[in-house]
């Protein structure tokens, strides 16, 4: 392996902690996955653990179930997804621009506090029983009858570590982006005017502001323009989620000093369009606009051919930021007290913006692909092609529950967090980072992929495994199967049981991904990655960028 | 733009177009009385939540072919009101929040015995929060 810099280090760093993240993700899935089959089959492991909890308490089946429950899209998506969008961006930022990290002592802070929320966010859940779910619904998480109240207290603390590490990274990703190639930088006020087309559309309009600097990523790479409009959404997101994380807090701090605060002083309603305006950022905004994003960086660069109707692009990438800032509705389609106008005009109207933005995203990939013809069909341009089915599916079974009419069957169910969320989740995102992996590695170590069979073996079994299993589940739905509930009557024992094979599918793709890559890079040299460094440490480590 | 993305962005429309216009319309059932007609309902069923518990007369008794409104609160926290058929496929649901009056307006058009649950997490216990044999239909 070829001797590596330091920041390609620290995206190979990224890499490894967020897999062991989806490692963990995946554990707990699985853990849930035999639960929901039959309810007594882990209460040999729950005695074994419960000697690890503080105190003499003997947690319930139940509380156990939705504390893990709790814990796994935090795991999921902050461990394992947010960590490999740190490692890449770090590295595929500067590298597209060629300018150097602007502040790369951010970029350890950001690898640790990360780290350090997501399990504490984990540990919360494992000891401290907090079961809110990643939805906060008011006044759930202040319902300290319900939810332990330090439970509650940790799980804040992690989250408001999450969110404030995912602002710095933003601001270190702005600054990097908006930093001249000479002295000084672009003010943030110029940069937002940019990033929501504001010169080109007073230009339209015959006002052209001459003195406006030319941040309308006419030159900008789309992968950039990508990674600078999903911030946009990234840092909305960090700081709703951060404010209902603070609420809580000071709710858990005056509960637990005895002057407990009245819970209906807050609108659950109100509260629940505010906290899914933000949390739908990352949902229906930065995991679009990102995605759209990589996959216009690596197709271009999978197949050697420019970009097909790479004009049209950018305003798509400007449209789904717009798009994701009105979809929050559909989230609310089962709440009656929510005005009908806002459920048909954001809740399904705007949620098809949704649609011909990602439509036109995998349309133009999809075309540049076909125009490049005979096409390698590389490990990464097969979980590109991967990703793209995976959001086609998820895609459509979003579709089906942002309706208002549909969503009356379909809302809560296991359709929504199945055919919808895992899908999206696993089938697309999971699917899109394997790319960038299978791209990252070869690039980084000038190495190739040492088995490219298990290669193969890892894409099918990942997609029929994840499909499978979101099948199965989303079937149970349109059942009537309830998300976030436990069925002691064998009720929908079969799908469950195909949703538990499917999950093991997945797994023994994930676990041949891992062979091949360990044996691809070298145990010594993966170990090497996360161990401290024996060597004198060399000055300035992260200011050249990466070449 | 290319003329290949303008023919795709022709037919992302008019997906766009039919699959609103025939969800909207009074094809799916529930449509005709949900967006374009307001039906004064034949009864008002109460439905009261706290604590994990949902208190209701049961068995409601109700006609087939007739409107009946629900009407749910919450003394605590969100829950959900959904009705479930004996094979436990949904009928409808909606969440039922604190603070105010959730309300629901449906129609029967089969017969049967209907089961009601809680459709969103209240806590540790939600999954038990089912009355069974809540509503009959005839």
């Amino acid at each position: 392996m070829t001797t590596l810099g330091n920041m390609e280090k620290w995206t190979l760093r990224f890499a490894v902690v967020a897999l062991l993240f989806l490692a963990l993700s995946g554990f707990e899935g699985m853990l849930m996955r035999s639960q929901q089959y039959n309810i007594d089959s882990l209460h040999g492991m729950e005695a074994l653990l419960n000697n690890l909890r503080p105190g003499d308490v003997e947690p319930t089946t139940a509380e156990l179930y939705y504390a893990m429950l709790s814990a796994h899209p935090i795991v999921g998506i902050y461990g394992f997804v947010y960590m490999a969008v740190f490692g890449a961006f770090y590295f595929l930022v500067p590298y597209l621009i060629q300018k150097p990290v602007k502040h790369p002592k951010l970029v350890v802070a950001n690898f640790w506090l990360q780290i350090i929320g997501v399990m504490t966010c984990w540990a919360a859940g494992f000891f401290g029983l907090f079961n809110a779910m990643y939805t906060l619904y008011w006044p759930l998480p202040v319902a300290f009858d319900r939810v332990p109240v330090v439970g509650s207290i940790f799980f804040m603390l992690g989250a408001a570590a999450i969110m404030v590490n995912i602002l710095l990274f933003s601001y270190n990703i702005f600054k990097t982006v908006l930093s001249k190639n000479g002295e000084g930088s672009y003010t943030m006020g110029q940069f937002l005017r940019a990033a929501f087309g504001i010169p080109r559309l007073l230009k339209l309009f015959g006002k052209e502001d001459k003195t406006a600097v030319n941040l309308d990523y006419n030159g900008l790479p789309p992968f950039i323009v990508a990674v600078a409009r999903g911030s946009i959404d990234t840092v909305i997101n960090a700081i709703v989620l951060l404010s209902a994380g603070v609420l809580i807090l000071v709710y858990g701090l005056f509960a637990l000093f005895g002057h407990p605060l009245n819970p209906l002083a807050v609108d659950a309603l109100i509260y629940k369009n505010i906290y899914w305006w933000g949390l739908d950022m990352v949902a229906d905004g930065n995991a679009l606009i990102y995605t759209a994003g990589v996959w216009y960086l690596l197709v271009p660069l999978l197949t050697g051919r420019k970009l097909f109707g790479a004009g049209v692009v950018k305003t798509v990438i400007m449209a789904d930021l717009l798009v994701s800032m009105g979809v929050w509705s559909h989230h609310l389609l089962g709440d009656t007290s929510q005005p009908m106008w806002m459920k048909i005009l954001s809740g399904q109207f705007i949620t098809w913006g949704e649609y011909f933005t990602m439509g036109l995203t995998i349309f133009v990939s999809l075309m540049t692909i076909w125009k490049a013809r005979p096409v390698k069909m590389s490990p990464a341009m097969k979980f590109t092609l991967g990703s793209m089915f995976g959001f086609v599916m998820g895609g459509i079974a979003g579709l089906i529950q942002a309706n208002v009419g549909l969503n009356m069957v379909f809302h809560n169910t296991q359709w929504v967090v199945a055919l919808h969320a895992h899908t999206f989740l696993l089938t697309g995102v999971g699917t899109m980072l394997f790319s960038v992996i299978y791209t990252l590695v070869p690039l980084l170590t000038k190495l190739e992929f040492k088995h490219p069979k298990l290669v193969d073996w890892h894409l099918w079994l990942w997609l029929i495994g994840s499909v499978s299993m979101a099948y199965a589940m989303g079937m149970a739905g349109s059942n009537g199967m309830i998300r976030r509930t436990l069925y002691t009557g064998g009720e929908f024992s079969t799908n469950t049981l195909a949703a538990f094979i499917g999950g093991s599918v997945v797994s023994i793709g994930f676990v041949l991904f891992l062979i091949n890559l360990v044996s691809t890079i070298g145990l010594k040299n993966v170990l090497s990655l996360v161990l401290p460094d024996r060597k004198t440490r060399q000055p300035d480590p992260l200011q050249a960028p990466a070449q | 733009m290319e003329k290949a993305e303008k023919r795709w962005l022709y037919v992302l429309i008019i997906v766009f177009v039919i699959v609103n216009v025939v969800t909207l319309s009074s094809l799916i059932p529930w449509q005709s009385w949900q967006l374009w007609q307001n039906p004064e309902p034949a009864q008002v069923v109460k439905v009261a939540y706290n604590d994990y518990t949902i208190t209701m007369d049961t068995p409601v008794q109700i006609k087939a072919g007739e409107f009946v409104q629900f009407s749910a609160t919450s003394a605590d926290v969100t829950y959900g009101f959904g009705v479930f058929r004996e094979d436990n496929s949904m009928v409808f649901q909606m969440q039922v929040l604190p603070g105010r009056e959730n309300q629901i307006i449906w129609k029967f058009d089969e017969t049967g015995t209907f089961d009601v649950r809680s459709t969103e997490y209240s806590g540790p216990k939600h999954s038990d929060m089912v009355v069974r044999d809540a509503i009959v239909v005839k």
